[in-house]
């Protein structure tokens, strides 16, 4: 991605959801700055702190970044109100479902992690109300980041392998698994293109908004948001027909038996999991019985060592 | 000469009159004003509690089904919000209310009811919005009997008073 249309990504769609004391701030900063900033947090009565590829920053009103974040701007209760308002376009009511689960996802696929008081009702969240913090993660579109693994998906007669893409936090599974669902969607001259399923439970595979994915996921694929992925695997392969399923993050025990539930309707799977490393994957035990049961042909270890999405290794079984 | 008076005195009256007939016009207009805006503010209450639609676009929606002054009053609020200046939904409520004091036969009392809504606007889940704007709309309802006990009075008086007075004014000229 061209390093003007990043800028244009934050000044389009970041920063009129800033409250404009809060902008104001931004605005100081030339876009290239903006360039790599991934995720920014507000906190109320606490300095504002920007965290980029390479660590965290303050941001001073007459300085700019700032690494004292004790110099930054302090974020009052009023620019938490002021961006929340921004945010739900004034229309709390209308993100009930998104609050349920402590963020909302914005136009541009960007998620805004909500706290505050927390509303239960039995053992469920009915709301959050008194909010008190905001962590806006910008989501990043790198359109082709995917060919590079792109060869090892794809076993002979076009068939996609099972895939897991293993890596810490912030070392870009959700950007590449998304480039991979849009590369095997969209075909290329030699590779047959699929039918593609995302399910997208935290919403930031495709970032729907209002039910429209704003990253672009390809020509095939239909997306789920907001579905778990137990009962979004097994809906998509009564009711849409896929050739392959994307999900994000697996761990819990019902997700394992839908996999396989996946695997035996001839359905391929490309998923992703947290773990630093091969060992700390088969210390879970969800995970560690999928990996000896050879469900996935193909695990991909991600780093940050060249940046996020830098490959450490490529495990095959084929 | 008598026809420059007659035709003089009959101008008189009539204009008397018509300044009359106005009057008890503007004095009928506050309760269906009142009225009007009772029937908006339960279209927006749907808009917002059953579609979950954003509230700018609840607000120009909200517009489209009324008349002015009071579509008008939904309309400025949906602008200022649509500006995205940083404003916050009661901010731009309460501008709307500005515009609508200008524009409208509503009284302070009345306007006051409508600002109340500023601070919850939008701001929370949909049963809460459901609940304060039907609040809003039962404390309009009772502004509306009251404007219509005063006009019952005063309307009389202003569309007959008008004639009246013509012909009181006429009389001691001549």
């Amino acid at each position: 991605m061209a390093k003007g249309e990043v800028g244009n990504v934050f000044n389009h769609e970041i920063m009129p959801l800033l409250a404009p004391a809060v902008r104001r701030v931004f605005s100081r900063l030339e876009s290239h700055h903006l360039l790599k900033v991934e995720e920014i947090r507000m906190r109320s009565g606490q300095p504002l702190i920007i965290r980029d590829w390479d660590g965290e920053y303050g941001l001073d009103a007459n300085t700019g970044f700032t690494a004292d974040i004790n110099r930054s701007y302090r974020v009052s209760r009023e620019d938490i109100i002021r961006t929340i308002a921004a945010i739900s376009d004034n229309s709390l009511y209308a993100f009930e479902e998104d609050i349920k689960r402590g963020f909302i996802t914005i136009a541009g696929g960007h998620r805004v992690g909500l706290a505050g008081q927390v509303v239960m009702q039995e053992a469920n969240v009915k709301a959050i109300k008194e909010f008190s913090s905001i962590c806006l993660r910008i989501a990043r579109e790198i359109k082709g980041c995917a060919a590079q693994v792109m060869g090892s998906i794809y076993a002979p007669g076009d068939k996609v392998k099972n895939t897991l893409l293993v890596s810490p936090p912030r070392c870009g599974k959700t950007t590449l698994l998304r480039d991979i669902a849009r590369s095997l969607s969209s075909g290329s001259g030699q590779r047959k293109a699929c039918n593609v399923v995302i399910v997208d439970e935290r919403s930031e595979l495709a970032g729907c908004y209002l039910g429209q994915p704003q990253m672009e996921v390809g020509p095939r694929t239909d997306v789920l948001d907001a579905c778990s992925k137990a009962a979004g695997i097994i809906m998509s392969i009564r009711a849409l027909s896929p050739e392959v399923i994307i999900t994000d993050e697996l761990g819990r025990r019902e997700d394992a038996v839908a996999i396989r539930e996946c695997i035996n309707a001839g359905v391929s799977i490309i998923s992703s999991v947290h773990a630093g490393s091969m060992d700390e994957l088969v210390s879970r035990p969800i995970m560690s019985e999928l990996v000896e049961a050879r469900i996935f042909k193909n695990i991909i270890l991600l780093s940050r060592s060249k940046g996020p999405g830098s490959i450490e290794k490529m495990i095959r079984w084929d | 000469m008598a026809w420059v008076k007659i035709m003089g005195s009959l101008m008189l009256i009539s204009a008397m009159g018509v300044w009359g007939l106005s009057g008890a016009h503007g004095i009928g207009r506050r309760s269906e004003e009142l009225k009007e805006l009772r029937f908006a503010l339960a279209f927006l209450e749907k808009e917002i509690s059953y579609m979950h639609t954003p509230l700018t676009l609840a607000l120009e929606r909200t517009a489209a089904v009324c008349h002015n002054p009071i579509a008008g009053f939904f309309q400025e609020s949906a602008r200022k919000l649509k500006a995205r200046e940083g404003l916050t939904a009661g901010e731009a409520w309460k501008q709307g209310i500005e515009w609508l004091k200008a524009q409208s036969h509503l009284k302070a009392v009345d306007l006051d009811v409508l600002s109340t809504a500023a601070q919850q606007l939008g701001m929370s889940d949909s049963s809460d919005q459901r609940k304060f704007l039907l609040m809003i709309q039962e404390e309009i309802k009772v502004q509306e009997e009251k404007a219509r006990q005063e006009q019952g009075a005063n309307q009389k008086l202003w569309s007959y008073g008008g004639f009246i007075m013509g012909i009181v004014i006429v009389l001691l000229l001549i």
